[in-house]
């Protein structure tokens, strides 16, 4: 410190040497990563408020702002959101299917979450493998592997609402184990002990004790499954059967190669406000039974704990 | 305290899913792409038995991908662009990411709350969205003439491969920076000042210090994102279009299009599989040899 | 297979996976025991004739425009003068919007049936899920070049004529008795369209249509660049390089033509960043797209749905070359085998060839024209439905025959050939 503070000139402070002076301190705070902060949130953010403002637009334009209006969402008599049935069932569809996700995904990802973390044995780190291994699979290579499956194999299955389900758990899974489990390394085993000490049962202790420590956990992950599944593409397009099976980003993505009209800027905003929605009240959720920990300072170890992926 | 099948039962139901619906379908693509095809309806007819497996259809796919071979550009390409996403996305993402683990100070749960946003929002939206502004009259040809760093709007749809790396850039940033952020909000403190009593400048401190020991943030961040792109091919039919910004993917794409040869699309899929698979196996030997350094450290 | 104008992007062809025949349906003679069983082999086994001639799937001959084919009858047609069935449901299989609900439903109020209405997403799915008896529909949509699968399948049922007097009545006489379907066994026209080229006058300065070899324009197209766009169909894009070089023959499995026609389309990578897509119906109208590979009912209903207001119909040109250098196609309707209506049935083909409904069926909904007599371009200007300048891509009878183009079943190599010609063309690399 005493060296920084030397090498200083003794003459005011030009903008060269406070410049150094920034630069040269680590525990400052060096601008440019301020900028490039900011600039990149902005730059990740921005289009996307101004495709919501579109969907707004009086007019078809997608590129020159006319005034607002309700057109795409209902006025438009054809092609607005509520009138457009090739729209509205995407909408239906993609709900269908995240919900769907969230109820058959998250308990069987607790459960292995609690199986994975504990288990000591064989066949522990193959099981932990196969978890994983869904996280970094290309998401083509699942769909052609989906599409193949049940075409060849499980030939009772066709493609359509029941296999897109199936496909949408199968990789949203590896997700509520990640962030179960990284609950669970910051809990640790304290609590169950003291519970034993107090002469809880094994079961006692599971279902009193540990399970209501991982409802934050739980509660966080159903939310991102949520939005995962929504967000999906691929795999509901591999997997759908055309017309009502189609989900909004399907939509999306075939309005888009065209010419879109702000009908589409309409649909992803409602997709993208309700997910937004139930990730708030997740993350609410989350925070309001994490108020103690957060003192000491947990939240961020929670996320670090997720991505202790081995 | 707990009985000790407890944990593997619990396991067992997710294991049997993930098995079912995930091991099992790529030996389906196995089966496939080592198979036949029906010449009436041209759909493939698996082979099951792999001592009775055709190999033609992997050899076939492995000669054009060779040099000389007509999917050897696609290859190199893809491999390119995802490179290119990759060095791009660390350039930007690591500095904010350290950024805000490291001096956000009072601002950083606002700012992780923003950058953790992106992630809710539908790749396809935010695809959508850049689409839009990169319109002939959209906002970005309007800003950059306005500000004369053009001189007339420049068509950024037409098929060029930096909008599409730069669309991959985008869409997949946000999936680095989160494991970024995590490992380099985890690095102790006390690390950092040791080094710097120990006579460190800044930047080498940063270099010795906090560079190793985000490694593993990096590494994860990579691999997340890398892979996925591996099989992108959506991207580039959004944003352009054209054959010579096509990727691996779409070549997939078009064997399952109706044609007489679905097993030539199953045969590439195994290949980019296997070739994946390497890489993260490449991964998790970075991870645990890393993680025996960082071991080392926090003993300290 | 030939792709149709009406397999947007977004409906793909995964359907094509769906659940096999239980292989009892397919009772192909001489099918079994082709299937290539070495081990290493990459060849899609095919059939040959006794007379060493190819065949096309199912053993049946490959038609071409001059080389009629007559269907076997695997059963007898319904007798003449029956009853039509009434009540419980009627089911119509085909391309989604495709088909006028009103007039459906006016159909069903006619005859005492709900009408239903499923769709696929192309004609094999289609297929393929009738096979699996996934879908039990009593009419569907028959492309000419999925004919022979269904057929040997037994999927569609001969037809009995004397329900169908519209069809000599009303239909141009090249397709009353098509060369694909001798004696119209099997099925009844439906729609008709064109391959061309589309594009923008207010952005395209040449004289597209009086150039010597139109098909020029995109080898000439540097002002366009990035604006430019052939359709992403492998026979579409190869046929067009083939055309352009003169060469008539759309159906050929000469490997030497197909990979020059290749290295030609590659040319295009760096003289027009070419692309390759579906939405040329939309893109152009929107001017996003400037010069377009485009089908002949793309344009009317970019004129009618998505021009934008403020861009004059002039702004929109089509040009189609003359017969016997212009690939054409048409749609037909068969009766399925799984109906429980077969009176019903018949009727409903008489019923789209009605010329008030066909119009309408055209007009009002789905912009490709049906070949029928009175509806000719110069009625459909007339009526406003089609402006003067896009006049020329309405088709008439005389642009179908034994000299026209028409893309058609190819043989099992020959569809290798030509797909693998389209994914070098699309991987987008030298030559």
């Amino acid at each position: 410190m005493t060296t920084v503070a030397e090498s200083r000139p003794s003459e005011g402070f030009s903008t060269w040497s406070r410049l150094r002076g920034w630069l040269r301190n680590p525990w400052g705070k060096p601008r440019f990563l301020v900028l490039i902060t900011w600039a990149y949130i902005l730059w990740s953010i921005v289009p996307v408020l101004i495709a919501v403002q579109f969907s707004f637009n009086a007019t078809r334009s997608r590129t020159v702002w006319d005034s607002f209006s309700w057109r795409w969402y209902w006025g438009d008599p054809v092609d607005s959101v509520w009138h457009d049935p090739t729209l509205r069932h995407a909408l239906v569809q993609s709900f269908k299917l995240a919900g769907a996700d969230v109820l058959i995904a998250v308990p069987i990802g607790v459960l292995l979450a609690l199986g994975l973390a504990r288990w000591r044995g064989r066949g522990s780190g193959v099981s932990n493998f196969i978890m994983l291994f869904p996280l970094v699979t290309p998401e083509i290579v699942m769909g052609v592997s989906l599409l193949l499956v049940f075409s060849e194999l499980f030939t009772f299955i066709h493609t359509g609402t029941v296999a897109q389900i199936l496909g949408h758990v199968t990789f949203s899974i590896s997700f509520v184990v990640v962030i179960v489990r990284g609950r669970l390394f910051s809990i640790g085993r304290q609590y169950e002990e003291a519970a034993a000490d107090l002469g809880a049962s094994p079961f006692v202790a599971l279902t009193r004790v540990l399970l209501p420590l991982l409802t934050p956990a739980i509660v966080a992950s159903a939310a991102v499954v949520f939005a995962i599944s929504a967000d999906d593409f691929v795999i509901s397009q591999w997997l759908s059967e055309g017309g009502p099976t189609d989900t909004v980003p399907i939509r999306i993505y075939s309005a888009t190669r065209a010419a879109p009209l702000p009908s589409v800027n309409a649909i992803a905003t409602i997709m993208m406000v309700s997910t937004l929605l139930i990730v708030t009240i997740g993350f609410l959720t989350w925070r309001a039974f994490t108020r103690g920990e957060r003192r000491a300072g947990k939240a961020a170890e929670d996320i670090g704990g997720a991505f202790n992926l081995t | 305290m707990y009985p000790r099948w407890l944990w593997r039962s619990l396991a067992l139901p997710g294991i049997a899913w993930l098995i079912i619906l995930f091991v099992v379908p790529f030996y389906a693509v196995l089966g496939v792409a080592l198979g036949t095809v029906d010449p009436i309806l041209f759909q493939p007819v698996p082979i099951w038995n792999p001592l009775e497996w055709n190999v033609g259809w992997i050899q076939e796919a492995l000669t054009r991908l060779a040099p000389g071979g007509i999917w050897f550009d696609v290859g190199v390409r893809t491999i390119v662009y995802v490179l290119l996403s990759l060095a791009l996305c660390l350039l930007i993402g690591y500095p904010v990411a350290y950024y805000t683990a490291r001096h956000a100070g009072r601002w950083k749960g606002l700012i992780l709350i923003l950058i953790i946003l992106p992630l809710w929002i539908s790749y396809m939206m935010r695809m959508l969205a850049w689409v839009n502004l990169l319109q002939a009259d959209g906002y970005v040809n309007r800003f950059l003439v306005f500000t004369h760093v053009l001189n007339q709007p420049r068509d950024w749809l037409g098929g060029s491969a930096s909008t599409v790396i730069l669309a991959l850039v985008y869409g997949y940033i946000p999936y680095l920076i989160l494991p970024l952020f995590a490992s380099l909000d985890r690095i102790d403190r006390s690390h950092l000042e040791a080094a710097r009593d120990l006579g460190a400048s800044p930047w080498s401190a940063f270099r010795t210090v906090t560079l190793p020991l985000s490694k593993t943030g990096i590494l994860g961040g990579a691999v997340l994102i890398t892979l996925p792109m591996f099989g992108d091919y959506y991207t580039p039919n959004i944003v352009s279009g054209s054959p010579k910004t096509s990727l691996v993917g779409n070549q997939i794409d078009l064997y399952f299009h109706g044609g007489p040869q679905p097993t030539l699309g199953a045969a590439l899929t195994i290949i980019l599989a296997v070739f994946l698979t390497f890489l993260m196996l490449y991964y998790l030997w970075s991870i645990h040899r890393a993680q025996r350094d960082v071991g080392a450290v926090g003993a300290l | 297979m030939t792709h149709h104008p009406k397999e947007r992007p977004g409906y793909l062809n995964r359907r094509d996976f769906l659940a096999r025949a239980a292989g009892a349906t397919f009772a192909v003679s001489g099918a079994s025991g082709l299937l290539a069983a070495c081990s290493s082999s990459t060849t899609v086994a095919q059939e040959t004739s006794t007379t060493g001639e190819l065949l096309g799937p199912g053993g049946l001959p490959l038609a071409r425009p001059d080389k009629r084919v007559t269907l076997p009858l695997w059963e007898d047609p319904i007798e003449s003068g029956l009853e039509p069935e009434t009540g419980g449901t009627f089911t119509v299989f085909n391309y989604p919007d495709y088909f006028y609900k009103k007039l459906l439903k006016d159909f069903g109020e006619q005859y005492g049936v709900d009408v239903q209405y499923t769709a696929f997403d192309n004609i094999s799915s289609g297929i393929k899920r009738l096979a699996s008896g996934a879908v039990q529909p009593d009419v569907m949509e028959m492309t000419p070049d999925n004919l022979d699968q269904a057929v040997a399948g037994k999927l569609i049922k001969p037809l009995n004529l004397d329900y169908i007097p519209n069809l000599q009545k009303n239909v141009w006489p090249e397709l009353v008795d098509p060369f694909y379907d001798g004696g119209s066994h099997y099925t009844v026209p439906y729609t008709c369209y064109a391959t061309g080229i589309a594009w923008r006058t207010d952005h395209v300065t040449e004289d597209i249509a009086g150039m010597q070899q139109p098909w020029d324009i995109f080898w000439n197209a540097e002002a366009y660049k990035g604006k430019t766009s052939l359709l992403s169909e492998p026979r579409e894009t190869i046929a067009m390089a083939l055309l352009r070089k003169g060469h008539t023959d759309i159906n050929t499995e000469d490997p030497a033509l197909i990979n020059q026609a290749v290295a030609d389309l590659k040319e295009l990578y760096d003289i027009c960043n070419i692309k390759v897509g579906d939405v040329q119906y939309q893109a152009v109208p929107e001017g996003t797209s400037w010069l377009n590979q485009a089908w002949s009912g793309d344009m009317i209903a970019g004129y009618i749905y998505y021009l934008p207001k403020g861009t004059p119909a002039t702004a929109l040109a089509y040009w189609k070359a003359d017969k016997g250098k212009v690939p054409i196609q048409n749609d037909c309707f068969s009766i399925c085998s799984t109906t429980k209506k077969p009176v019903l049935s018949h009727l409903f083909l008489n019923y789209l060839l009605d010329n008030g409904v066909a119009y309408s069926n055209f007009v009002n909904f789905n912009g490709y024209q049906p070949p029928l007599d009175e509806i000719d371009p110069a009625s459909l200007v007339r009526d406003g439905v089609v402006p003067e300048n896009l006049e020329n891509s309405v088709l008439t009878k005389d642009d179908f025959g034994p000299d026209s183009l028409q893309e058609m079943t190819l043989t099992a190599q020959g569809q290798q050939l030509w797909e693998d010609g389209y994914s070098d063309f699309l991987a987008g690399g030298g030559s």
